[in-house]
């Protein structure tokens, strides 16, 4: 028996993951950058 | 240590968490793609586990570090206690919107649905708005002592939600599934699949330090500034 093909689901996971922690990083550095 | 050197202190290793972390994250996804057994049952999509619940464990650490910090304001009335509660709201956050994107798309392969509005995943849900309030309610009010009362009530009153959370796996019956390491007895995750949860935790961990002491950071360059505006203006 073979698996679900359904890796599709994790690289969305994934992808979503490092463009929110990304995009919070990015944030924080506009933020700083700005106040400095 | 005057404020000048607390904040390039905090801003370095701030960084320097951050920027580990994020290479640690890449680790994170390699080992988790190529050198941990794909479940037999649930397939690939099974690996969207190991960032959906180390993002779940920074969100309601954040959280409840808020709580905590909100609790010692409201005693001590210090407003750097209120600085860095508000930092690790903000951060909980960040790290809610990945627990909340994650956990649907790997609901959807598992049990076919995207929500189900069961005990665990609605009270996740409620305090993640509660901290959006958090956040409205700090945007709104300009006093920075009325500001953080406010707010630290919100803070204390979200700190009894958290471990509702987490045992509302026990107390109700939801499709959630029990945490496989944080329980009474041994984990129940094989080995290789336990030490890549346990890597993701760590990194997730460091992170979520990271982010706290850059947005700590931020909250300290604030207030210089506004005491800049203050002595421009006298």
């Amino acid at each position: 028996m073979g698996y679900p093909d359904n890796a599709a689901y994790a690289v969305v996971g994934y992808m979503i993951t490092s463009v929110v922690v990304l995009a919070y990083t990015v944030s924080l550095y506009i933020r700083i950058r700005m106040e400095r | 240590m005057t404020k000048q050197e607390t904040l390039s202190r905090t801003l370095r290793l701030g960084w320097a968490l951050t920027l580990s972390a994020l290479l640690g994250l890449v680790a994170v996804y390699v080992r988790a793609a190529y050198f941990t057994p794909i479940e037999i049952t649930q397939g690939p999509a099974q690996k969207i586990f190991y960032v959906h619940v180390p993002s779940a464990w920074a969100c309601l650490v954040a959280f409840a570090v808020t709580g905590i910090l909100s609790l010692l304001y409201l005693w001590r009335r210090t407003l750097k206690l209120d600085a860095i509660a508000a930092a690790s709201a903000e951060v909980g956050l960040a790290f809610g919107v990945v627990m909340l994107t994650t956990g649907p798309i790997w609901g959807k392969t598992v049990w076919g649905a995207w929500w189900s509005w069961d005990a665990r995943l609605t009270s996740t849900l409620f305090l993640f708005l509660l901290f959006i309030g958090y956040m409205v309610l700090r945007g709104a009010v300009t006093d920075p002592e009325t500001r953080a009362r406010f707010s630290a009530v919100i803070g204390v009153l979200a700190l009894v939600l958290v471990p509702f959370i987490y045992f509302s796996v026990y107390l109700f019956r939801t499709l959630h599934p029990e945490p496989p390491v944080l329980r009474a007895g041994a984990p129940t995750l094989p080995g290789s699949m336990l030490v890549t949860l346990l890597f993701s935790v760590f990194v997730f961990t460091v992170l979520y330090v990271g982010f706290l002491m850059l947005r700590y950071a931020l909250s300290i360059l604030r207030e210089l500034r506004e005491e800049e505006e203050a002595h421009g203006i006298s």
